[in-house]
C-alpha cells in the first residue's frame, strides 16, 4: 500500500496504466516534475524477493538489471523492518543505486518501534528517508534525496557478506562469471547461480555451460557442509543479516494495552465470529455496489432513451441512421450503462478493502473452501464479485500471485452466474417452471464450477501454490490514492474495452440490418433445434445475448411477440430449462470478453470463449435428453 | 520434540527444522518442489527461524503465525510440510 501512495505523490495526475509487454502484470508509469526536471517514474510490482517465484519478481529484476534505471526507490515498511530489509539487501546486491523510503513511520511508532535512520544509513551505505506517505510527510525530502543521489551520486552500498563457506565460493564463481558478457553484476549472478536460479542458469548456460556445472559443484559442497540446500543456506543467511540490521537500528518498547487494530484483527479472523462479520461486510459491499449500479444504470438508461428519440427525430430511422445508432451509439451506451455504474463502486470498494487489510483476512477465512476448486483464499473475492458482474470479477483476479492462478481464477469467475444471468434464471425458469428448478440451476452451475475448476487445476502446467501471505496491520486507507487508483484503472478499462464492445454491437446490428439474422438462425438450427430441442428463433436471441445476457430474455419476448412465455407453443418447461442452462454457460458477454482480453490477452480470452460455447451446447444437449427421459 | 507446523497448538512456539519438498510429482524434474520451498524461504521461513502459532482457521483452514516480527497466513497443506522442533 505504501508504494502506491508514494507513487501517487510523486506523479500526481501524470500517470499512465498499462501492462508489461506480453504479461498480465500491471505497469504504471508517471512523470514527476521537480525543480525544473522531468523525471520518469515507474511503479514496479510489489514483491518480497527477487527470485523467480512469480512473474512480478522476474519483471522487477529484469527491469532493474537490464534497463538500468537511474535510481530505485525502495519503499520499506518500517513496522515490519526485518522482512522488508531482506528485500533491500537483494536490491543492494543488484548494485543499482537505491534510496530507501522508510515508510509507515507512524505505524511503527504505534507499535512501539523506534528506528535510528542515521544508523541504518551508515550500515546499509544508502540514503534512508523516513516517510509517512499517507500524510505526505517526508515526500519532499524523498524527492530531493533521490535527485541528489542521481546527480551527485551515492556512495557504494555496503557489500553483504555471507558466512565463510558461502563467501569463498561466491568469490570463486564471480571470477568465472565476470569473464562473460552479462547485463548483471558478476557477484549477483554468481549468488543466483549458487541459488540455482533457473533463469540465470539458462542464460549463463548458453554462454558457458562450464560455469553452470562449476556452480552446481560449489552448491553441492555448501549443501554437504550445512546439511541444507545451497539456496536455503543463502536465503537463511540473508535473512540473518536483515534481522541483525533490524535489531541494531530499532528499539521496541512493549505495548501496554492491546491496540484497536489487534482487537479488530482478532475479531475478523475469529473461528466463529469472523464468519458473520465477513458475511455482513460482503453483503453490504454487494448492496452498495449493486444499488448504486442499478440506480445509476437505470438513470443513464432513461437519459439515453430520451437522447434516442431526439436522435430519431433528427436523423430519422433509415438504414444508415439505425446502423449508427443501433451499432455504434448503443454499444457505447451499453458500455456506459452496464460496465461503468458497477465498475466505479467496485474499484473503490476493492481498493478500500485491500488497502485496509481486510481482504487478506477474508482470504484467511475462505482459503479452505477455495482449495476445493484448486484455488486459494484470495480467489474468493473475485469469485463472489462474479455473482454481480463478471467484468469486475475478471479484473479482480489480478490479486492472485502467479500467472497460473490468475488464469485459473479468471476461468472460474466467468462461469459464475452474474446478475444478468440471474435475471434469466429467475425470470424464465423461476417464474414459469418453478423456483426449485431455478435453484437447481444454481446448484448445477456451482457443481460445474467445482468440477471444471478441479480439472483445470489438474491440467494446467506449473506448480500449484498454497496460500502464504502477510496479513499486515489494519490501517486506514489513503482516500486520495484509492480515488486515483480507481480513476486510472477506469480510464484504462474504457480505452481498452469500449472499442471492442462497440465493434461487437456494430457487427450484430449490421447482421440485423442486412436481414441475415434468420438465415443465421437457420444455419444454427442443427444445434438449436436438433441437438438442443429449442425453437429455431432462439438462435437469434442467443446471438444478441453476447451483447448483454439479459437481452436473450428481452429478445425472446420480442420475437415471440409476448412476454408470457407459458403461452408459447413449443416452448415448454424442458425448453425453458435448456435455454436458460445454455444462456447461463454459453459465452461471457462482450464486456466480459473485453475484460478477459485486457487481463489475459487474446489467445486465452478466445480459448475461454470458445470453450464455454462448446461446453454450454454440450451440457444443454445432455440436459435436453435427460429431461425428455423424465417425461416432463 | 519435532512436529509438523500444522500440528502445533495456538500459543505454541517452535524452531523450523526443515521444509519437505512436495511429494506429489509435477514433472520429473530435479527441481520438484523447488518453487514451493523457495517461496516459503523467501517469506522468511528458513531453517532455524523461530515461529509462534497464533491461531488456525476452522474446517482445516490456514494457520496464522508470527515470524520475524510479522504476521503470516499459511495454507494448511503448506504448513504440513514444515517441520519444527517445539519449544517448551
Amino acid at each position: 500500500m505504501g508504494k502506491s501512495v508514494i507513487f501517487n505523490h510523486l506523479t500526481g495526475l501524470h500517470q499512465h496504466i498499462g501492462n508489461w509487454p506480453g504479461k498480465t502484470v500491471e505497469r504504471a508509469e508517471g512523470t514527476l516534475h521537480f525543480k525544473g526536471r522531468m523525471i520518469d517514474v515507474i511503479d514496479l510490482p510489489g514483491i518480497y524477493s527477487l527470485s523467480t517465484f512469480s512473474i512480478e519478481e522476474l519483471i522487477s529484476r529484469e527491469y532493474i538489471a537490464v534497463e538500468n534505471p537511474d535510481l530505485v526507490i525502495n519503499v520499506v515498511d518500517a513496522s515490519v523492518l526485518e522482512r522488508n530489509l531482506f528485500f533491500t539487501l537483494q536490491l543492494m546486491e543488484l548494485e543499482t543505486p537505491i534510496v530507501v523510503a522508510l515508510n509507515q513511520m507512524d505505524m511503527a511508532k504505534k507499535k512501539g518501534i523506534k528506528i535510528d535512520c542515521k544508523k541504518m544509513e551508515e550500515i546499509l551505505g544508502v540514503p534512508v528517508v523516513p516517510t509517512v506517505a499517507t500524510s505526505r510527510a517526508g515526500i519532499y525530502e524523498l524527492m530531493q534525496t533521490s535527485v541528489d543521489a542521481v546527480e551527485k551520486g551515492v556512495g557504494t552500498p555496503t557489500k553483504i557478506r555471507y558466512g565463510k563457506e558461502v563467501e569463498v565460493r561466491i568469490e570463486k564463481l564471480s571470477k568465472m562469471v565476470s569473464k562473460l558478457q552479462l547485463p548483471y553484476p558478476a557477484r549477483w549472478a554468481a549468488i543466483k547461480l549458487l541459488e540455482e536460479d533457473e533463469q540465470i542458469e539458462g542464460r549463463i548456460g548458453q554462454l558457458d555451460p562450464k560455469t553452470v556445472s562449476a556452480a552446481r559443484k560449489l552448491a553441492e559442497e555448501i549443501e554437504r557442509i550445512h546439511g541444507h540446500s545451497c539456496s536455503t543456506v543463502i536465503t537463511s543467511e540473508r535473512y540473518e543479516i536483515a534481522g541483525g540490521i533490524a535489531r541494531e537500528v530499532q528499539e521496541i518498547a512493549p505495548l501496554r494495552k492491546l491496540p484497536m487494530r489487534e482487537r479488530l484483527h482478532a475479531l475478523t479472523t475469529h473461528k466463529i465470529l469472523g464468519y458473520p462479520v465477513m458475511v455482513a461486510v460482503i453483503l453490504s459491499v454487494f448492496f452498495a455496489i449493486f444499488s448504486f449500479g442499478d440506480y445509476t444504470s437505470q438513470l443513464l438508461g432513461t437519459v439515453f432513451e430520451n437522447v434516442c428519440s431526439v436522435y430519431e427525430g433528427l436523423f430519422g430511422t433509415g438504414i444508415l441512421a439505425t446502423l449508427v445508432w443501433g451499432g455504434v451509439i448503443e454499444g457505447l451506451i451499453a458500455g456506459i450503462t452496464i460496465a461503468l455504474p458497477y465498475l466505479i463502486p467496485f474499484y473503490l470498494v476493492l481498493y478500500f478493502l485491500e488497502d485496509s487489510g481486510y481482504l487478506s483476512r477474508i482470504a484467511f477465512l475462505m482459503d479452505n473452501l477455495m482449495h476445493k476448486i484448486g484455488l486459494h483464499g484470495k480467489a474468493f473475492i473475485p469469485a463472489m464479485l462474479g455473482f454481480g458482474c463478471n467484468v469486475p470479477a475478471c479484473l479482480g483476479c489480478r490479486i492472485m500471485e502467479t500467472e497460473r492462478e490468475r488464469f485459473l481464477a479468471t476461468f472460474v469467475v466467468t462461469l459464475v452466474p452474474c446478475a444478468a444471468t440471474s435475471v434469466i434464471i429467475l425470470g424464465l425458469v423461476g417464474t414459469y417452471v418453478g423456483f426449485e428448478w431455478a435453484l437447481l440451476l444454481y446448484v448445477i452451475d456451482l457443481l460445474i464450477i467445482f468440477v471444471l475448476g478441479r480439472i483445470a487445476f489438474k491440467v494446467l502446467p506449473g506448480e500449484p501454490t498454497g496460500l502464504i501471505m502477510e496479513m499486515h496491520d489494519y490501517r486506514t486507507p489513503h482516500l486520495k490514492t484509492v480515488l486515483a487508483q480507481t480513476w486510472f484503472r477506469l480510464k484504462e478499462f474504457v480505452i481498452m474495452a469500449f472499442p471492442l464492445i462497440i465493434a461487437g454491437s456494430f457487427i450484430i446490428k449490421l447482421v440485423d440490418v442486412l436481414g441475415l439474422l434468420e438465415p443465421i438462425a437457420d444455419v444454427l438450427s442443427p444445434v438449436t433445434v436438433v441437438w438442443l430441442g429449442l425453437p429455431a428463433i432462439t438462435g437469434i436471441t442467443l446471438i444478441f445475448g453476447v451483447l448483454r445476457k439479459e437481452l436473450t430474455l428481452l429478445m425472446l419476448a420480442t420475437l415471440f411477440g409476448t412476454a408470457d412465455f407459458a403461452s408459447v407453443a413449443g416452448f415448454g418447461s424442458v425448453q425453458m430449462i435448456v435455454f436458460t442452462l445454455v444462456a447461463m454457460l454459453y459465452i461471457p458477454c462482450v464486456s466480459t470478453i473485453a475484460a478477459l482480453v485486457k487481463e489475459q490477452g487474446w489467445r486465452r480470452a478466445l480459448f475461454i470463449t470458445v470453450f464455454e460455447i462448446g461446453f454450454a451446447i454440450f451440457v444443454g444437449g445432455i440436459a435436453y435428453r435427460l429431461l425428455m427421459l423424465t417425461g416432463m | 520434540m519435532e512436529k509438523k507446523l500444522s500440528e502445533l497448538k495456538p500459543g505454541e512456539r517452535g524452531v523450523i527444522v526443515s521444509i519437505q519438498a512436495l511429494t506429489r510429482s509435477h514433472g520429473h524434474h530435479r527441481r520438484r518442489g523447488w518453487g514451493f520451498r523457495r517461496r516459503l524461504e523467501d517469506m522468511g521461513l528458513t531453517p532455524g527461524t523461530r515461529v509462534m502459532i497464533v491461531k488456525s482457521a476452522p474446517f482445516h483452514g490456514p494457520i496464522e503465525i508470527h515470524v520475524r516480527g510479522s504476521r503470516l497466513a499459511i495454507g494448511r497443506g503448506m504448513a504440513e510440510r514444515i517441520l519444527v522442533s517445539v519449544e517448551n
